[in-house]
């Protein structure tokens, strides 16, 4: 009887862990250890010249991250340029695709003629595939067939060189990040503003609120915690971003478009570059926490102070 | 679990035993990897070589695999075996590839069977001697056989050029110019070399040789990157896109440079002849071809030249294969590059046919003597430099292109700084394999 209750009891407090033992499992084997690893390899330069698959790597302490801040360094060169152009085009994603998808979100929830349609056709970008889509944008940008020159040429300008000139490249990746990503985030605000009632609005109107005062001080607060939502996930997915610089020209010219990921990804051939892939990496891990982190606690803060 | 779940498990199971089975004959599996650079198509034609050699050689099956670009295959055999995977046994891969797998020890000099040949020397002496540069090592070590080669050549609208009066093509820069000039208009360009796009490094090797110094020789610790030859030649290479304004500034993309050639909107392009067939077959006009035009070095053959390009088959071993595996690997290779395939592979795709002999087989040889332009890339060969190869190649690599591409793009205005600033770095980085 004891022995019955003990197993009961037993099992009831094994289970939990057993239930979570795959997940932990996985994670573990496919995140923990390997951002362990990463941390671990960063310290290390990986043995180069002759031979080197035989040979170990070297414990250089800090010098991997020196390199990589360094701007005669060939790495340091690449990495800062693409830092840089990662935080414009972060910056870019979080504060026009946001508010586009949140103004979006309130065109579209009005009722109106062909709504489906017109949702459809702003979330449509979303549903593809992200390397078609660059595919498609880049057949758009190209410099003497695509249909942005094509336009500009009908209007009598010469034409711009979207992919080819160092000054605009980095300006090309971002329209498409945000022609992609408008349209989904639309969706999240669409979600938001369904949910808050209409007689708040209606009450505001009787107090003889304007439409803009009832955005400002009815639908902005109440939309606070889907827009802290957004701009967390539009700005870390700034960071993911690898697959459309395949189609848009790799980074290039001269790493003008280049994106941190995207660099990380191009060095990883070559086993003299693995101390400083394990670097970026980390401090591409970090900045995300960082932003993550703060963006959260930021608004956490004035959630409660409300 | 479920019943469906328990069901597809079961079939599983059942079904990995027949492929077990299927394997366990004996047979030995060639693993044959091959990217494609062209729009041919690669998997149709590889599938119809392994069932000829399979015919042809009962016990030995090849498994062809096809892996995406270049860059996608090399990136897939190097993850593959840095994780402890087993790889191909054959893989077409980059010319320039050589020192970066040589270096790991996961490939075996092809030397080792060509000296267990009969005929051995007649067999490699029957590749075009520019085709092998990049395939063998300083000691002359052949490790690589030449398969799917091209090589840069101009091509140009003839059509256009008869109407403005020359009834033949630029031989030399000054009348490359001249041409290029008098052809451009509002809405056309007179020249376009794709040097724009992340891969300027190819174009330019044949202005650099054509200016009288390549930036690579024998030597895979050597880059000649800052000598007055090299800067000449980018100083050329940029003039183009401003002062000459024959092309767009900072130059064209590969992609669009054919196409923009078959829409009549350039005149005149540099572009590879792995392009030729498609060039040929989609043109409204009368096609052109000839040898990329010579530079200040002279006319003499010493200021012609383009590098070489492509890829070349590669044997991956650990020393874990057996003799008998290797031989049926050394099998597969040679009927790959024997005349017969050859000239089918370059009928088919328009790559060079790497020997001599291939061009006097069907359907080359007659396919040649109807379109003579195949015979430019081959004889433009007797010119042709080594390919940029070296230790780190794949680094370097990355170094010269975004250099190239920031004195093209106006971004580093002084080409000789830039140079050096690219020399210094390269030298580091080669100083750990001297």
């Amino acid at each position: 009887m004891i022995a019955k209750v003990w197993r009961a009891r037993l099992i009831a407090r094994l289970l939990p862990y057993l239930l979570i033992a795959p997940t932990f499992v996985l994670v573990l084997m496919f995140t923990v250890l390997p951002a362990f690893n990463t941390v671990n390899d960063s310290f290390y330069k990986p043995a180069r010249g002759l031979n080197a698959a035989g040979k170990s790597p070297q414990f250089v302490h800090l010098q991997n991250f020196v390199d990589i801040l360094d701007d005669s360094h060939y790495m340091g060169q690449r990495f800062l340029r693409s830092f840089r152009n990662t935080l414009i085009f972060a910056l870019a994603t979080v504060f026009v695709a946001v508010p586009l998808g949140l103004l979006l979100a309130l065109l579209l929830n009005r009722p109106q003629r062909l709504l489906g349609i017109w949702r459809f056709a702003v979330f449509y970008p979303a549903l593809l595939p992200l390397i078609g889509a660059a595919s498609i944008w880049s057949f758009i940008f190209s410099d003497s067939i695509g249909l942005a020159n094509a336009v500009l040429r009908s209007f009598g300008h010469p034409g711009l060189n979207w992919l080819g000139d160092r000054n605009l490249v980095l300006l090309s990746v971002i329209i498409v990040n945000i022609w992609k990503q408008a349209g989904y985030f639309m969706i999240f605000f669409l979600a938001g503003l369904q949910n808050i009632a209409r007689e708040l609005y209606e009450a505001a109107a009787l107090d003889g609120a304007d439409r803009f005062q009832q955005f400002m001080g009815l639908t902005l607060p109440l939309l606070r915690r889907t827009l802290l939502f957004v701009s967390v996930i539009s700005f870390t997915f700034a960071f993911q971003t690898v697959e459309q610089l395949q189609a848009l020209g790799e980074g290039g010219p001269a790493d003008s478009a280049n994106l941190l990921l995207y660099l990380i990804f191009q060095n990883i051939a070559e086993r003299r570059n693995w101390g400083y892939v394990n670097a970026m990496t980390l401090v591409l891990i970090a900045v995300v926490l960082v932003f993550t982190l703060g963006n959260f606690l930021l608004f956490e803060r004035s959630e409660s102070e409300r | 679990m479920t019943a469906l779940c328990k069901r597809t498990l079961s079939l599983c199971l059942l079904l990995s035993l027949f492929i077990g089975a299927a394997y366990a004959q004996d047979d030995i599996v060639i693993d044959f990897y091959f990217p494609s650079a062209t729009a041919n198509d690669a998997e149709g034609i590889f599938q119809r070589y392994a069932d000829m050699f399979e015919e042809e050689n009962p016990g030995i099956s090849i498994n062809p695999v096809f892996t995406g670009s270049y860059t996608d295959t090399r990136n897939t055999i190097l993850t593959e075996l840095q994780g402890g995977g087993a790889g191909p046994d054959v893989a077409v891969m980059l010319s320039i590839d050589l020192y970066s797998f040589a270096e790991e020890g996961y490939i075996v000099p092809a030397q080792t069977f060509i000296d267990g040949m009969q005929d051995g020397d007649a067999y490699v002496s029957d590749f075009f001697p520019a085709l092998m540069r990049n395939g063998v090592d300083e000691d002359g070590n052949v490790w690589a056989i030449p398969f799917q080669r091209s090589t840069p050549i101009l091509y140009y609208n003839a059509d256009l050029l008869a109407e403005a009066g020359y009834d033949s093509p630029p031989t030399n820069n000054a009348e490359l110019v001249e041409i290029a000039q008098a052809l451009t208009t509002d809405d056309r360009h007179g020249l376009l070399v794709p040097v724009a796009g992340g891969f300027p490094i190819w174009m330019y090797q044949s202005f650099a040789i054509a200016f009288g110094h390549n930036i690579v020789d024998d030597d895979p610790t050597a880059v000649y990157f800052n000598t007055p030859e090299a800067v000449a030649a980018v100083e050329f290479v940029r003039s183009l896109g401003t002062d000459l304004g024959v092309g767009p500034a900072g130059g064209a993309a590969w992609g669009d440079t054919p196409v923009a050639f078959l829409a009549g909107q350039a005149a005149m392009i540099y572009h590879t002849t792995g392009n030729l067939t498609r060039i040929l077959g989609g043109a409204d006009f009368e096609v052109g071809v000839w040898y990329l035009p010579s530079g200040p070095a002279g006319e003499d053959g010493t200021g012609y030249g383009s590098p070489t390009g492509g890829g070349n088959l590669y044997i991956f071993d650990d020393g874990s294969k057996s003799q008998s595996e290797l031989d049926a690997i050394w099998k597969w290779v040679t009927f790959l590059s024997s005349p017969a395939i050859q000239a089918d592979w370059g009928a088919t795709t328009g790559y060079i046919a790497a020997n001599a002999s291939a061009w006097q087989t069907e359907p080359l040889a007659s396919l040649s003597m109807e379109h003579p332009q195949y015979l430019i890339a081959r004889d433009q060969l007797q010119h042709a430099g080594k390919e940029f190869s070296s230790y780190a190649t794949i680094t370097i690599q990355g170094i010269i292109n975004g250099t190239l591409e920031s004195i093209l793009t106006g971004e580093s205005a002084d080409a000789q700084a830039a140079l050096d600033a690219a020399q210094a770095q390269i030298d580091g980085i080669l100083a750990d394999y001297r």
